[in-house]
């Protein structure tokens, strides 16, 4: 292919794809046909104020992207590393929770959550979050930790580590990339989930954004807000597109270490 | 130093060179279990815990305040008398059938356009991904916006160049219209993130085998059906998988793009479930659905991955 | 909005009123308001549409009483599911709200609790908006009380119709000329401006503005029982007809076919639709714009008129705990200052009957309420709101398809299958 047509078709392809992410911000400024951040103010002032939705939004993206790396890093090494009773069996159930009606099953997550004292709780929902993430996590961890050498742990062991030891001492610092991928997405997830958090969530002041933008876009029946409306989609997607492409160099590295294996 | 570390395990496994199982393996029998159990915990509680109480639910009549009462097999009788279910999962299938084609095949050329490093490639991996970024509900507000005649640019724009002589309502007007929004949105969201999967199989195959096609006067097209397109199956099962279990699961991007109209006619099946559980209120209707999609799912996909294994072999 | 504070100042007459009202007061024979040991948060659960009413009254209520309301409130779409979930997990608010036309449904659910002895007990009990109170009755129960009302009229855009040459004050009175005055704004003015706007795409909308048409001259869509849909009547089709044709002569705005209800006020706030039916809330909306806006009731194709009571009725749920204490918030709702400078403020239409607004406009809204009606289906979401209600394919087949006539008659059919499926 030379090389003037393949730049010029890219720069097209890439323009396709951008620019919808470009448009939103521009019209989340223009009102009528003149530069306004009116949309920003009615966002930030809307309900609790966007304050409180952004906390509560950061409160459980650290609880689900702790959670997840914590419980999908485990799971990854015993996969990659151990034979146990019911692996395959885990393996699978892991698995399943991609094919499940997301939607049905949040009615009985409510009630055993209630069971749990955990209702109307952002740990609840992330420990609902970090359940979803599981199958791209644990995944994910597993071919990262298969992919590592088992002479690079077997060292370690003769040194002197424990499983353990291994894990944290030679095995972590191997894995960074998918670690990275997989807390890039448990981020996106949380981040952006909207029918978990409207389901499981009761109170005005524990809501998350993509609650209270959905909310403020129907706030007036008959009338949609769409400057406001664009303005929160930029709101929502801006901290997602800085830490995607900060992360770009790792995450790429992360899919090539742990996708791969069927 | 992770950069280091991650490069130099590549070729060991593609190369598929595993050590000899180490002796430690088979008294690590406990060792391995503690290390699952965080997860085996959240997947029993959270997991399998709702899902036995959504397989009861579908054997009982389940009233939303009042005690159920057992009634199987009625649930699972009556979804024959629904008349939205034989339609949405006809129009399911059509959709699924239409996404997975149209979005492998952009994926899978996006990943054949950036395989190659040269300058400027880092730019539009980054740019095609992009959209991976941004959330699902977002994302459809996005395109809520940029279809809608009131402040979207499309309709201006194809006016301009006279493709169109009326606004198009492209959400909520001709039937097909509102199919081929949803379509692009999905394609859109989704493109980038299975071009990196296929991407990584892709540099996966190791260059000297394509070197060696070429010196033996093997053409590009005999090189990608001879060598890229056999190597990749594992990663192109695993895009299809996912691919096809998304897609026969969509619900977000009709919920909210076109809710699930004009009419019905981009209603999904998990839309007609939800429809059960939240606007009729017929929670055991609603699981008996739940379960018959998740039991063709795990079906579909243990079919999947057993012909996909019997053609490896 | 300045109204909480104003109301404020005016709540001991209105707390006096409620507090006497509680009718099954404890056997100490106090009421309970003076007898409640500490402070108590009421949760409120509403939706979107209501969410500046509910608000503006808690904060009124919270301004003048120990206890204290909370409001708490979900997109429309998605408010049933929200209700549906906290119920099965038996962890309903201290009160919740609803669309009036989804109160069977909630009733027969039990979801509500029985009010009966405590509304019976309000001296103005008779005066509450009866079509409400009968959808929240089951079996001689009542269930809930009204907690905003919206009636369907016509809104005039009183400067076109002086810019066509016709006169603002003589609103159209029956369908026909309704379709003529349209068709002359259409006419004479043309360009962006349009003679009528409506949902098309839309089944909620739909019911709410052709419904009262088919009323005002003594049609029916159901039966009183909501089980058996009579869509296929002459007094429809011949309202379908008029809608029809106005839309094929393209005097209706293009939109109305896709429209969905999501962007109704917003093509009526452009200022370029002649004479539309919709919603009374509406009229400050409009007002807000900028428009002169006239309002007449929405008459028959030939004559008379009706109009939809809409809007929502609140209940106190049955999972609750604190019954007492959610109910002195409803009475304070429905008493007379309440209501009275809610008339006075919003220029909407309000739950009570025996008030006379100051506006003629509000007026012909209360005027309307009186004759208007709510129609009783237990299945009413699923059969006509819904996007895939069959009502929804029905209207859109008797307005856009090949035929209207076989359209109606096998959407009674349709319809009918819906409203009593199990």
């Amino acid at each position: 292919m030379r090389r003037p047509a393949y730049y010029a078709g890219m720069a097209v392809l890439s323009l396709l794809f951008v620019y919808p992410i470009v448009w939103s911000g521009w019209s989340s400024v223009r009102l009528g046909d003149a530069f306004s951040l009116d949309s920003y103010r009615k966002l930030a002032e809307y309900g609790e104020g966007v304050g409180v939705y952004l906390t509560n939004t950061v409160i459980l993206v650290l609880f689900t992207v702790a959670g997840t790396l914590l419980v999908a890093t485990f799971a990854g090494y015993a996969f990659a590393r151990f034979r146990f009773p019911g692996k395959g069996l885990l393996f699978v159930l892991i698995l399943a929770i991609l094919m499940v009606p997301y939607p049905t099953i949040l009615i009985p997550l409510y009630v055993l959550l209630g069971w749990l004292g955990l209702q109307d709780s952002l740990l609840g929902l992330a420990l609902v979050m970090i359940m979803f993430q599981l199958p791209f996590a644990v995944f994910m961890m597993r071919n990262a930790f298969e992919s590592v050498p088992r002479t690079l742990d077997e060292a370690a062991m003769i040194d002197g580590c424990g499983s353990f030891g291994a894990l944290v001492r030679v095995l972590l610092p191997a894995v960074v990339p998918g670690l990275v991928t997989v807390g890039l997405f448990a981020f996106l997830a949380s981040w952006n989930d909207y029918v978990a958090p409207l389901i499981l969530i009761s109170s005005n002041e524990r809501f998350t954004l993509p609650v209270a933008v959905v909310n403020m876009r129907l706030h007036n029946f008959g009338a949609v807000d769409y400057p406001t409306m664009q303005a929160g989609v930029v709101f929502m997607a801006l901290p997602c597109l800085a830490i995607f492409l900060l992360l770009q160099r790792y995450y790429v590295r992360g899919f090539m270490s742990g996708a791969l294996r069927g | 130093m992770s950069n280091s570390l991650g490069v130099r395990a590549r070729p060991d496994r593609v190369t598929g060179a595993a050590p000899p199982a180490p002796p430690r393996r088979r008294s690590s029998g406990l060792t391995g279990l503690a290390y699952a159990a965080p997860a085996a915990v959240i997947v029993a509680l959270f997991f399998l815990l709702p899902l036995g109480l959504v397989v009861w639910m579908s054997l009982n009549k389940w009233p939303l305040l009042a005690p159920p009462t057992f009634n199987a097999p009625g649930n699972y009788t009556q979804i024959a008398d629904n008349a939205l279910v034989l339609d949405a999962v006809v129009f399911t299938l059509k959709y699924t059938a239409v996404v997975t084609v149209l979005l492998f095949s952009v994926a899978f050329g996006l990943a054949l356009l950036v395989q190659h490093r040269r300058p400027g490639i880092g730019f539009f991996r980054g740019a095609f991904f992009l959209p991976a970024a941004v959330g699902w509900a977002t994302a459809t507000l996005l395109f809520f916006g940029l279809l809608s005649d009131q402040i979207g640019p499309l309709n201006d724009l194809l006016e301009g160049i006279g493709l169109i002589d009326a606004p198009v309502s492209w959400t909520a007007g001709d039937p097909a219209v509102a199919f081929g929004s949803t379509v692009t949105l999905v394609i859109w969201r989704w493109a980038g993130f299975n071009m990196l999967i296929l991407l990584t199989g892709l540099q996966a195959i190791p260059n000297e085998i394509y070197e060696a096609a070429r010196v033996d006067g093997a053409s590009a097209f005999q090189a990608f059906r001879r060598i890229t397109l056999p190597l990749m199956r594992p990663t192109i099962a695993l895009v299809l998988c996912l691919m096809i279990t998304g897609s026969l699961l969509g619900f977000e991007q009709f919920y909210i793009l076109t809710r699930g109209g004009p009419g019905s006619s981009t209603t999904s099946v998990v839309m007609v479930i939800v429809r059960e559980a939240f606007v009729r209120f017929n929670l055991g209707s609603a699981a008996a659905m739940s379960v018959l999609v998740l039991a063709a799912l795990v079906l579909l996909n243990a079919l999947q991955l057993a012909f996909i294994r019997r053609r490896n072999s | 909005m300045d109204m909480p504070r104003r109301l404020g100042a005016l709540l001991a007459a209105a707390l006096l009123v409620t507090s006497c009202g509680g009718a099954e007061t404890p056997p100490a024979g106090e009421s309970p308001a003076s007898q409640a040991p500490a402070a108590v948060t009421i949760k409120v659960w509403t939706r979107a549409a209501t969410e500046s009413h509910t608000k503006a009254l808690a904060e009124a209520y919270n301004a003048a009483h120990t206890n204290k309301v909370e409001v708490t409130a979900y997109p429309n779409e998605e408010y049933p599911a929200k209700i549906a979930t906290a119920a099965g997990a038996k962890n309903l608010p201290d009160l919740f709200a609803s669309d009036v036309v989804f109160a069977p449904n909630y009733v027969s659910q039990g979801l509500w609790t029985d009010v009966t002895e405590r509304f019976g007990a309000l001296p103005y009990k008779d005066k509450v908006a009866p079509a409400h109170i009968k959808e929240a009755t089951q079996d001689g129960k009542i269930y809930a009380v009204p907690h905003t009302v919206d009636v369907s009229v016509l809104f005039l855009n009183k400067a076109l119709y002086t810019k066509a040459g016709l006169d603002p004050e003589k609103p159209p009175t029956s369908l026909k000329e309704m379709a003529e005055q349209a068709t002359t704004i259409r006419e004479k003015i043309g360009g962006d401006t349009y003679g009528t706007y409506f949902g098309g795409n839309c089944g909620g909308c739909n019911v709410f503005t052709l419904w009262p048409s088919v009323w005002a001259e003594g049609g029916d869509v159901m039966n009183p029982e909501g089980t058996q849909s009579t869509v296929d009547g002459p007094q429809m089709a011949a309202v379908f007809d008029v809608y029809r044709k106005l839309f094929e002569a393209g005097v209706a705005a293009p939109g109305s076919k896709e429209e969905n209800g999501t962007t109704w006020l917003g093509a009526l706030q452009a200022g370029n639709i002649g004479v539309a039916p919709g919603p009374s809330a509406w009229l400050g909306l409009l007002e807000e714009k900028g428009i002169d806006v006239g309002v007449a009731p929405i008459p028959g194709v030939n004559g008379g008129t009706s109009t939809f009571v809409g809007g929502d009725v609140i209940g106190i749920s049955a999972t609750t705990q604190q019954a007492e204490a959610a109910w002195d918030f409803l009475a304070f709702t429905l008493s007379d200052k309440v209501q009275g400078d809610l008339q006075a403020k919003s220029r909407s239409t309000v739950a009570r009957t025996d008030l006379t607004a100051t506006d003629p406009r509000v007026q012909t809204m209360n005027e309307v309420m009186a004759v208007g009606r709510t129609p009783y289906a237990l299945k009413f979401n699923e059969s006509y709101n819904d996007s895939q209600s069959p009502w929804l394919k029905t209207l859109r087949d008797a307005l856009f398809g090949a035929d209207p006539a076989g359209a109606l008659k096998a959407g009674a059919a349709t319809i009918t299958a819906s409203l009593n499926q199990q």
